[in-house]
């Protein structure tokens, strides 16, 4: 009479309400994990997939006086038939007017070493963290990310005021005789504004690589002959390799596309992409032209990323 | 203490100070941290061609003074000899020294082969002669055909011996070892044990090994360290440590012993009696102690030292002779762990050999059994 050691039976599942809802969605094979995955499909679906493919067809479009300020894509002709018409003229023109070429060789120039100068004043700084005392890191990080707490546009504003004729540092500069530098409506304002802005982006990527280095990979390189400049430039900095390639990604990017500060602080001879498409889309009225200035924008953006993601994609597989 | 059994040629030169130099010379070293002594006043020798084990637990100051050695930590006071050069402030990469780290800490985006040539290459080396001194160590090592692998692509004992080949790569004088072994299977540690004492016979080289691992420490070293609380407790071959603890820490320490507290009754120069309550007998030991009469003191004994019957043995001396029932016996197959509970409620432990297969007349639970032991089984501990 071995009843006690009879295998116990799970309670009936079906007495669960949510039970109940679970086996009808797998019934028409929907599953839990369908669901959690649901939502991020559904909102880059709504939120930037559709709002793309809606830039994109405009850019196709050619300008017109009304509302919308483009010619429709679809038409219906007197016989009945539907009619799609494609204008491929916005983006040769983006080919053949050297103002957009060279708004996006310069943007990218602007770019690429605005994201230099942020690596090479962010590494020390994530370093410095990274190998701060325990009760130090977090205060130190907090002041990193500390500026995010006012607003950007007051903070580029600051800049200027900083930086203008009769600013803060020219100021300084006439109490030692200096004459007054001209630093606003520059380039060199660009790049202090990118650099100051962007500058939490470098840094935390590069500190999360750095703080999980294991010091005993220092102790062994030094253990090994390596004076503390060989270890950093044989150990530490392959290591960080992918911290720098995600923070220059997180800077390069948006620093392409900036506006703001190029406006603000940036001189009428400071081309970058982001004006231009300000100017095509506000002053010139032209919808079909700033969509494609955006679209091709995008493609400059998304080739360079995905060539580095190769990139590290190969690295982590060795 | 008894006396130690001497060899004829003897090649043990921590036995003759007098006549050998010592290569690592560690004296009155004191590391703090904050307020917290974690090596308080260590002064140690260490000879030519030693394994010298440092044995203590977590928190012994073990590590800290291995990380002295290797110059990761500066002493707040004393100073470290290494073949006779002061290298108390000598940074790490100007030591003729290397370690085995714990992690072994392989550069994670090097392949074996760059691991191991990282320290020739700092050195200047000749590319063919790298190229040739890799070759060695990996042959050494035995894994040749793994060379070009990334660690991440190797078993944690094929780790274990690209970071003792990287260590090995420079011809160090002293090789340091954090707990060579932790982090290996208990069948791979006993090959690697066996594998890491040919290594160092071969090469000649003086190894100081830290571990928290008794058995370890006594398969490997010629001599053994046991570390306690920032202090070295005792130095010693593994027999004297094992054998002649000389205090209450290291024969508890070390292996497991059975202790009483006893008082002095006789203190003559060729022997001593001790009255031990807790034992329920008198404790004749037949040697001299530096001890006074009446001085309470510690006698310890070692589980196999002692025998058990069911009939009272003789006793020359009316002592060494206790009863007690058998309450657990855990058998182990080679021996038997027989748990007795004195008259005074004291439990001690004694172990016996199964020398005799299936033996149905073995001793068992709930029988009176006396427990008997020779003049010099046990040892006195005065601290």
């Amino acid at each position: 009479m071995s009843t006690t050691h009879e295998p116990t039976i799970p309670p009936p599942r079906r007495l669960r309400p949510w039970n109940a809802v679970e086996r009808r969605l797998a019934r028409v094979g929907i599953t839990g994990r369908m669901l959690v995955l649901a939502a991020p499909v559904l909102w880059l679906l709504v939120f930037f997939l559709v709002p793309l493919a809606v830039v994109f067809g405009i850019s196709l479009a050619t300008k017109q006086f009304g509302r919308p300020p483009y010619s429709p894509l679809l038409t219906t002709t007197e016989e009945g038939t539907v009619q799609l018409t494609l204008h491929l003229s916005n983006y040769i023109r983006l080919f053949t007017d050297n103002l957009y070429v060279a708004a996006y060789l310069s943007s990218i120039r602007i770019a690429f070493i605005a994201t230099v100068i942020t690596l090479l004043v962010g590494y020390p700084m994530a370093y410095a963290i990274a190998r701060a005392p325990d009760k130090w890191r977090n205060v130190l990080l907090m002041l990193v990310v500390l500026p995010f707490f006012t607003s950007f546009l007051l903070r580029v504003y600051a800049l200027s005021g900083f930086m203008r004729g009769n600013g803060v540092i020219n100021q300084v500069l006439g109490i030692f005789g200096i004459p007054p530098l001209a630093m606003m409506q520059t380039d060199f304002a660009v790049y202090v504004g990118i650099v100051y802005t962007y500058l939490p982006f470098m840094i935390l990527p590069l500190y999360t690589t750095l703080v999980k280095l294991d010091t005993s990979l220092f102790e062994a390189a030094a253990d090994l002959g390596a004076r503390p400049l060989r270890t950093f430039l044989s150990v530490t900095l392959p290591l960080s390799i992918p911290g720098i390639i995600a923070g220059s990604m997180l800077v390069f990017i948006p620093a392409i596309g900036e506006f703001v500060i190029p406006s603000l602080l940036g001189g009428p001879e400071t081309l970058m992409i982001g004006r231009v498409l300000w100017d095509e889309f506000f002053s010139a009225a032209n919808w079909p032209r700033a969509a494609s200035v955006a679209v091709a924008m995008l493609v400059v953006v998304v080739v360079p990323i995905m060539l580095l993601q190769r990139v590290q994609g190969a690295m982590v597989e060795k | 203490m008894a006396k130690k059994p001497q060899l004829a040629v003897d090649t043990r030169p921590w036995r003759d100070p007098a006549n050998n130099k010592p290569f690592v010379r560690i004296k009155n070293v004191t590391k703090k941290f904050g307020d917290v002594s974690a090596v308080h006043d260590v002064s140690l020798d260490i000879y030519r061609s030693e394994l010298f084990c440092l044995l203590g637990g977590s928190g012994s100051g073990k590590s800290t003074l291995l990380r002295m050695l290797a110059g990761f930590e500066n002493p707040t006071s004393g100073t470290i000899e290494i073949d006779g050069q002061d290298m108390t402030d000598v940074p790490p990469y100007n030591r003729p020294v290397n370690m085995m780290f714990q992690s072994y800490a392989l550069f994670p985006h090097m392949s074996v082969e760059q691991n191991i040539a990282y320290g020739l290459k700092r050195d200047h080396l000749p590319k063919g002669e790298i190229a040739a001194r890799v070759a060695e160590l990996l042959a050494l090592v035995k894994l040749q055909d793994y060379g070009k692998r990334k660690p991440h692509q190797l078993s944690g004992g094929q780790r274990q011996r690209v970071a003792l080949a990287r260590a090995l790569a420079k011809r160090p004088k002293l090789l340091l070892l954090d707990e060579p072994l932790g982090a290996l299977d208990k069948k791979l540690r006993e090959e690697t044990q066996f594998e890491l004492v040919k290594i160092q016979e071969q090469l000649g080289v003086t190894f100081i090994v830290v571990t928290h691992d008794q058995e370890e420490a006594m398969t490997l070293a010629t001599r053994i360290g046991v570390m306690n609380q920032g202090e070295i407790a005792m130095i010693g071959e593994p027999t004297d440590i094992y054998e002649f603890p000389n205090s209450r820490f290291v024969a508890n320490f070390i292996g497991s012993a059975n202790m009483v507290e006893g008082t002095v009754t006789a203190d003559e120069p060729d022997h001593v009696r001790i009255r031990s309550a807790e034992l329920g007998c008198d404790i004749y030991v037949g040697h001299g102690v530096d001890c006074a009469p009446d001085q309470i003191l510690w006698w310890a004994i070692r589980p196999e030292k002692m025998a058990l019957s069911r009939e009272k043995p003789e006793s020359p001396f009316d002592a060494n002779v206790t009863t007690g029932i058998v309450e657990e016996i855990a058998y182990l197959g080679d021996i038997s762990v027989y748990q007795v509970a004195l008259e005074s409620g004291k439990r001690i432990r004694v172990s016996q050999t199964n020398s005799v297969r299936g033996n149905p007349d073995a001793i068992t639970w709930e029988e009176k059994v006396y427990v008997t032991w020779h003049d010099n089984a046990g040892s006195v501990l005065t601290v």
